[in-house]
């Protein structure tokens, strides 16, 4: 294919804006598959995002679109939609030289829809605006052209679509056409080829999902990743049509995947350049970063005779998956586990429900926390990713936390709400400006941790759901910050150790301690609870002891059953772990974060 | 009270027909059948007793109809099932038991007599509590004043082993309301009761109720208040508690029930009846309909079985004997199955001991005043990987 006749793009939008469908629409309508064979939403490959509704890893597709008599290859490069993967969305950015911004036609524009926006302007892409889901009864696109102009777009140059319907598709591809730039590049210089994805296939090894910047790669080429050096012969060369099929090279500009026996994920990073062995470019392609845990969590197998299985599922899922970093850790409550690091939240959930799903292994996953840099009285500086581990008050000079810039669109009717919610979180206000007469952005600094978990359903919920929300790392700041220590039965459980800032403390120990009686089942004795700072109690509670546990009825002469019950029961008790002699189930587990801190 | 020994038996004869069903009801029973039915469901009867070709060898010592509502068969049906069963090649004890669960609001005097004349011997009345409005609402087919009639009527019918069934944890039940239950069941003067707490079977209308809001239930620990409550209030009674739910004036142990927690073999009649003997376990087909048809053709109407092995027979001779409140006897494990009990549960029973959930007395092995409050825990170490233990 002529350089000239390439289009690369992606799409990108704001969750439920429609970016799924409209992709859906866009391989249907171009031909690549028969409606037939369309499940809804082909790109999304994983059960699980297809559950969940989000798209977690890239995909790339490439459609043959005829314009005017002339025939285009068009590249449809997938962008993961949420924030744990702004990195991954980058490099498939680079990947492309324009993006539809779909935006839905009665919500308007929202935090992510700006966060892609700025995403996309960063990387010099052409961005076309697609209104969508305009058969909505409530949609109004004059409104939303509106707020595109409030955001430095061009609102008449909005194509209205229904994705849902199939109307505005044609449009949609003709101005891809027409207003995305085809790729430049030096299709004679040395071979630089942008990974934006890779994934694990059990068959061929890794396969890689390039984008051809400059040069041509062939099968049979030994190529070279520029990060680590590391060298492999490819064995195949394909385009996902959206099914793979096979191709002898990918020529400058052009989008697809090959494969080179490569074991592991590891060494196909994402934003990587390939170049080839035997003629190497001089410089790799701006931009790469090695995958950065932001958030680690501790993952105990329930049985401690699964310890072996859970590494191993681990190490098979880390083949597909760069950005998960685990160590072996020992708790002294829990046993043998592992510290994993994981890029957010999404990406945790993500792990343990395949780790349980796909692998059966029944998990014990500590409260996530993020990673601490901590100055000591000794001049060392440590990183701490495990709340049992941080030293003692007596020997830090101060600890540091990770914050991120976060931006708030909301109605300006809940600025209050949602400045005392920012306040609540220990935010730093930043900014206010106003989209529109109705809609403002606030701009917070917000300590990492304290958006970790519940933050965004509090913000759905003191603005009736109205509110988006978008974040990017900022780096670290000093905070007055303590570790929180809780005991049962006298002795302290390392795994529900957690820092928090000092002001804070008190309360969350008190909330604490009464979640934990809450969720603590009485067991054959009184249980004490108590939360303690540097081996000051704070808050006690008592579990009390089991008045009752004893089956008064009959089943006539069904003794079966009755010892079917009690199996169960027993089975019940095998999911819950026991620390010294107290039962404690899975989930006191996860509760240390879902206390509310008033 | 001495165990049975080991050979004597027992048969469980289930009668599934029922007026109305019960809000709590899980058993396996039926309604809107008439006396046609009932006929031919006591003709299948017959014929699965004829098709058993082998008994146990020792004295029969029980015969128990259980329901459903056994009362709402005709006694001219059940005395000729006892005929056909008891003039059967067989080793009858001279003190057979011969028990009938009866619904208070299906029987008079006269019907009372005409059981007692069929030869049952022991009548167990489901009284369940002693207000109408809870009677309602459980959607029981009787009133207070039906029960304490039917109490009455048995008396002067001539049966002298009368037990009671009560429950206690219904809802909006209050602690007065369980006393004025207590109180009013023991001025009856029964012979026995059975004192078991509402538990929520899933399928049934109660557990619908409960999860529609319809119905609360108290908190656990009233719940456990009540338990205790009624337990002391037998004592004081002169009702002697000798099993986790069962109460017993002058020794009149259910000696059906007996044989189940000692492991006695036990054959069974009816749909969906269960039986025990030469270490398998098994039941028959639930239904009725296929039942009676299964029956008549003269087939087999096993639904399943389950073979216990010699540690499975163990464990549940420990946790079933430790229901009766004098426990396990140690020598008659040692002569059933030729080892002490601490060779298998030697560490189990040891820690039990060190928690005080279990004590021994003598030759017995039985629980602690605690370990009676905590009984699952202490049966559920007897389940499943119990060896390993």
């Amino acid at each position: 294919m002529k350089q000239s006749d390439i289009r690369n793009f992606s799409i990108i939008a704001h969750i439920d804006h429609g970016k799924s469908t409209l992709a859906d629409r866009l391989i249907e309508t171009t031909g690549a598959l028969t409606k037939r064979e369309m499940a809804p939403q082909v790109l999304d490959s994983m059960d699980l995002e297809r559950e969940r509704g989000i798209t977690i890893k890239a995909q790339a597709v490439r459609l043959d679109y005829q314009s005017q008599g002339h025939l285009y290859e068009l590249n449809l490069i997938d962008t993961p939609g949420h924030v744990d993967f702004t990195y991954e969305v980058s490099r498939a950015l680079q990947a492309c030289e324009g993006a539809l911004l779909v935006i839905d036609a009665a919500q308007g524009v929202e935090a992510q829809t700006l966060a892609n926006l700025y995403l996309a302007l960063e990387h010099d892409l052409t961005v076309i605006p697609v209104i969508n889901k305009i058969d909505l009864p409530n949609a109004d696109p004059d409104r939303v052209r509106e707020e595109l102009i409030e955001i430095g777009l061009d609102g008449t140059e909005a194509i209205l679509v229904s994705a849902k319907q199939g109307i505005g598709i044609a449009e949609a591809l003709d101005a891809i056409v027409e207003r995305i730039a085809p790729p430049r590049g030096d299709s004679q210089g040395p071979l630089r080829a942008l990974i934006f994805d890779s994934r694990f296939d059990s068959y061929k090894g890794v396969l890689v999902y390039i984008r051809v910047v400059d040069g041509a790669l062939k099968v049979g080429d030994r190529v070279r990743f520029m990060a680590n050096g590391a060298e492999f012969d490819v064995t195949e060369i394909g385009v996902f049509r959206p099914h793979p099929v096979a191709v002898s090279e990918l020529q400058t500009g052009e989008v697809g995947f090959f494969a080179a026996a490569i074991k592991t994920v590891q060494d196909t990073r994402v934003g990587d350049t390939v170049t080839l062995a035997a003629n190497p470019a001089k410089e790799s392609l701006p931009g790469y970063r090695p995958a950065q845990p932001m958030v680690f969590s501790g993952l105990y197998p329930v049985d401690t005779n699964e310890y072996g299985r859970l590494r191993e599922a681990l190490e098979k899922l880390q083949l597909n998956d760069a950005a998960l970093t685990f160590e072996p850790e020992t708790s002294a409550a829990l046993g043998f586990g592992f510290r994993a690091g994981f890029l957010g939240l999404l990406h945790l959930d993500v792990i343990q429900e395949r780790l349980e799903r796909e692998y059966n292994i029944s998990l014990i996953t500590t409260a996530p926390n993020v990673v601490y840099q901590v100055q000591l009285v000794n001049g060392e500086q440590i990183r701490v990713d495990n709340p049992a581990l941080m030293p003692v008050a007596g020997d830090i000079v101060e600890i540091q936390e990770p914050v991120v810039t976060a931006s708030i669109i909301t109605p300006s009717d809940y600025i209050g709400a949602v400045m005392e919610l920012a306040q609540e979180r220990r935010g730093v206000y930043k900014d206010l400006s106003y989209i529109d007469s109705q809609r403002a952005m606030l701009t917070y600094q917000l300590p990492l941790a304290e958006i970790m978990y519940d933050f965004f359903d509090q913000l759905k919920s003191r603005t009736r759901g109205y509110a988006s929300f978008d974040y990017q790392w900022s780096g670290y700041v000093p905070a007055d910050l303590v570790r929180l220590d809780i005991l049962i039965n006298g002795e302290v459980v390392d795994a529900f150790s957690i820092i928090v800032h000092r002001d804070k403390a008190y309360h969350r120990g008190r909330a604490l301690v009464e979640k934990l009686r809450d969720l603590i089942p009485r067991q054959l004795f009184e249980v004490p609870l108590q939360a303690s700072i540097g081996g000051r109690v704070i808050a006690r509670e008592t579990v009390r002891a089991m008045r009752k546990d004893v089956l008064a009825k009959c089943y006539g002469g069904d003794i079966s059953r009755k010892r079917k019950l009690l199996e169960k029961q027993k089975e019940g008790k095998k999911r819950m772990k026991s620390v010294g002699s107290v039962d404690i189930p899975q989930e006191a587990f996860m509760a240390i974060l879902r206390v509310e801190d008033k | 009270m001495t165990d049975p020994a080991i050979n004597h038996w027992g048969l469980y004869v289930h009668i599934p027909f029922c007026q109305s069903r019960c809000t709590y009801c899980d058993f396996n029973t039926v309604t809107g059948m008439g006396e046609q039915d009932h006929a031919v469901y006591m003709k299948a009867l017959m014929r699965e007793w004829e098709r058993i070709e082998d008994v146990p060898s020792g004295p029969l010592v029980s015969i128990f109809f259980g329901g459903g509502t056994p009362s709402l068969v005709s006694p001219d049906h059940i005395g000729e099932l006892l005929h056909v069963v008891l003039t059967s090649p067989l080793t009858v004890s001279s003190d057979l038991e011969v028990t009938m669960e009866a619904n208070p609001g299906t029987v008079d005097k006269k019907r009372l007599e005409a059981y007692r004349n069929a030869g049952v011997n022991r009548l167990s009345l489901g009284v369940q509590a002693l207000q109408d409005h809870h009677l309602k609402r459980l959607n029981r087919i009787h009133s207070a004043k039906d029960a304490r009639d039917a109490v009455s009527a048995a008396r002067a019918a001539g049966f002298s082993n009368i037990s009671l069934d009560l429950i206690y944890g219904l809802s909006q039940q209050t602690m007065a309301e369980w006393h004025e239950t207590l109180d009013a069941a023991c001025q009856l003067e029964p012979d026995h009761i059975s004192m078991y707490q509402l538990q929520i079977e899933e399928g049934t209308p109660l557990a619908t109720q409960l999860k529609k809001g319809q119905v609360t239930l108290p908190l656990s620990d009233t719940t456990a208040d009540m338990a205790d409550y009624g337990r002391d209030f037998m004592e004081r009674a002169g009702l002697e508690r000798y099993e986790i739910s069962n109460y017993a004036r002058n020794g009149r142990w259910s000696r059906h029930n007996r044989l189940y927690w000692t492991m006695n073999p036990y054959l069974a009649l009816g749909a969906g009846a269960h039986g025990y003997w030469h270490g398998r376990r098994w039941w028959n087909v639930r239904g009725v309909r296929r039942y009676i048809e299964a029956s008549l053709a003269g087939e087999s109407v096993e639904a399943g079985a389950e073979p216990l092995a010699r540690p499975e027979e163990m464990r549940e001779y420990v946790w079933l004997g430790l229901r009766e409140c004098q426990g396990f006897s140690r020598s008659r494990f040692v002569r059933r199955f030729g080892v002490v009990p601490e060779a298998l549960f030697g560490r189990t029973l040891g820690r039990l001991l060190q928690q005080g959930l279990i004590e021994r007395d003598g030759d017995r092995i039985r629980l602690s005043a605690r370990g009676f409050d905590v009984a699952n825990y202490v049966f559920r170490e007897f389940v499943e990987e119990t060896a390993s233990a």
